[in-house]
């Protein structure tokens, strides 16, 4: 991996940049810097930014939530660690939506987040602020996290790659959680061959994540290898025939063609609709439950902002009132209603039955597959406006279809696919568990094919 | 208490630690007719003998450790982060006055 700036220009151009798309929270003007052993690390001196709910030792993690304004770590994530020992220069700390609860980077503490095709416009959420620095090419490497597509949507808006991995596959430890049965740590690239190397930095067992998987973490990187010839590439129709727009339907039905042509086995697999039209009501049934449990931690009293009170119950509820938003003390409300007695069956272990069906279906659709593509975004990014955070109803199961590799725990990317009216739009590929290396391997073939060369104006100021 | 009411909402935030003002009651209101809506939907769907999905994959990732100290964290560091520490405890008003 080889980054175009060196740590000093690339925080020159975080600060020169912050103003249009206030993508930090922090931006630290004196990194550590890589010593010893770590010289010689994967990632020598590169620098890096990190999605602001990873722990960094010494340095404020806010997860773009007052409640943690003042927070500053005490220990250093599994990932914080990994880094720096590959020889990363951590830069900044980037802006999300707060405690990862959105998709619009529009409800976070320090402002919204800019995207930078077009600043009038958000860059989706909730790993923004990452993918808005990646999309002007600052650092080769972001950290994001992704719990229903808040890696691999913004990376779609932002015309960069979004890698979601499996469950499993990078440690959790340190990370400030959303919905733990559905977090899944990843990362933003300029491109295959970096997310490739990447992940071989960032994955591998942890003790401290009793979730973090004990196979083998092979060499992606090296053992990269694009050839078409003879890939299965099934193309979900049930979402391919969602797609209206016609400069995005023309870039995928190329695509197609070309994959074809380069000797790929292309094939159509589909879903029930009805089925699908649950993927956004079980999403947020489970993901708001689990938060409510996870965030009953930041209550004002060991760490975080606390408000006066005339008794601990006084303080803890006039620290969460005033550190929350109120965007996310209504999905605590809706979480926590969906966990009472009398409605768990109903709603919680419901939404945990559907969710295995829907995962059941969703690995048949792998049968006779290597990846399995969709588009990843079906609209460009919405003006900020213009956007609304529904809290609950309506969605359309085509703009959360990659909430499916959440429910499984399946290994996701987005790449960039083309430009409709100036502004990037995805492609969405998707493989089997700990299947990294054949998620890798088409999706570098596909980047030849598509040949995608974007960079949005604003960043040009930084040249 | 009458479902969904007013007073519902403010004993249910109450409840989680946190208040809500009359216009977020009000938000909330609109949101739960969605959220039963959504019960209907979850209705129509038969899942007999459908064991909850409660993570990704099943494979057995946990294991006893050895009964010796691992990971602890010095008294200042723990104390780091809190908004009152006197004698080196977190401080917090007075519980029996």
């Amino acid at each position: 991996m080889k980054s175009r700036l060196n740590a000093a220009q690339a925080i020159e151009a975080l600060h020169t940049l912050q103003p249009e798309i206030n993508a930090c929270v922090t931006i630290i003007d004196e990194p550590e810097l890589p010593k010893g052993d770590a010289l010689q690390g994967a990632l020598a001196n590169i620098p890096v930014v990190l999605k602001d709910n990873v722990s960094t030792k010494g340095i404020r993690t806010t997860a773009s939530s007052r409640i943690l304004d003042n927070y500053i770590p005490v220990y250093d994530a599994h990932i914080t660690k990994k880094l720096k020992d590959a020889g990363a220069i951590i830069i900044a700390k980037t802006s999300m939506d707060e405690l990862g609860m959105g998709g619009t980077n529009r409800n976070a503490y320090t402002g919204p987040v800019h995207n930078p095709w077009d600043t009038d416009r958000i860059p989706g959420g909730s790993s923004g602020g990452s993918a808005a620095v990646m999309a002007c090419g600052i650092v080769p490497l972001a950290i994001g996290t992704d719990t229903g597509d808040s890696i691999r949507k913004p990376a779609a808006y932002c015309g960069v790659v979004g890698v979601k991995p499996t469950y499993g596959r990078i440690s959790r430890y340190g990370i400030i959680p959303y919905a733990s049965s559905l977090d899944t740590v990843g990362y933003f690239t300029q491109n295959i061959a970096d997310a490739a190397a990447a992940l071989g930095v960032l994955a591998g067992r942890d003790d401290h994540d009793m979730t973090s998987s004990q196979k083998e973490v092979p060499d992606y990187a090296a053992n990269l290898n694009p050839d078409l010839k003879g890939k299965k590439v099934a193309v979900f129709k049930t979402l391919y025939d969602k797609l209206t727009h016609p400069e995005m339907k023309a870039a995928f039905d190329r695509l197609i063609e070309q994959l074809k042509e380069a000797g790929a086995i292309v094939s159509e697999v589909a879903m029930p609709e009805e089925l699908m039209e649950l993927i956004p009501p079980v999403y947020k049934t489970i993901a708001n439950a689990e938060a409510t449990a996870n965030h009953s931690n930041l209550d004002g009293i060991r760490f975080g902002m606390r408000e006066p009170g005339e008794s601990v119950e006084e303080v803890m509820t006039n620290s969460r009132t005033a550190g929350f938003s109120s965007y996310v003390r209504a999905r605590f409300v809706i979480g926590s209603y969906s966990l009472f007695e009398e409605n768990q069956d109903r709603l919680f272990r419901k939404a945990q039955k559907i969710r295995r069906l829907l995962s059941d279906a969703y690995a048949k659709l792998f049968e006779d597959a290597d990846v399995v593509i969709a588009p990843a975004n079906f609209t460009i990014a919405p003006r900020i406006d213009e956007t609304s955070e529904v809290r609950f109803g309506n969605d359309r199961f085509e703009d959360e279809h990659m909430q499916l590799a959440n429910f499984t725990g399946y290994p996701s990317l987005t790449m960039p696919l083309g430009l409709a009216d100036g502004m990037p739009f995805g492609l969405n590929v998707n493989a089997k568990p700990f299947e990294e290396q054949t998620l890798f391997d088409v999706s570098a073939g596909m980047e030849a094919l598509i040949g995608w060369k974007g960079e949005p104006e604003v960043c040009q100021t930084i040249r | 208490m009458e479902k969904f009411s007013a007073e519902y909402f403010r004993k249910l935030a109450n409840d989680l630690k946190f208040d809500l003002s009359d216009e977020e009651i009000e938000d909330l209101k609109r949101d739960f007719a969605e959220v039963e809506k959504q019960v209907d939907l979850f209705d129509a769907i038969d899942t007999a003998g459908v064991e909850p999905m409660v993570y990704p994959f099943e494979a057995e990732t946990i294991f006893l450790r050895e009964d010796a100290e691992a990971d602890t964290l010095p008294q200042n560091d723990a104390l780091k982060n809190a908004a009152d520490v006197r004698m080196g405890h977190v401080h917090v008003p007075k519980v029996v006055k």
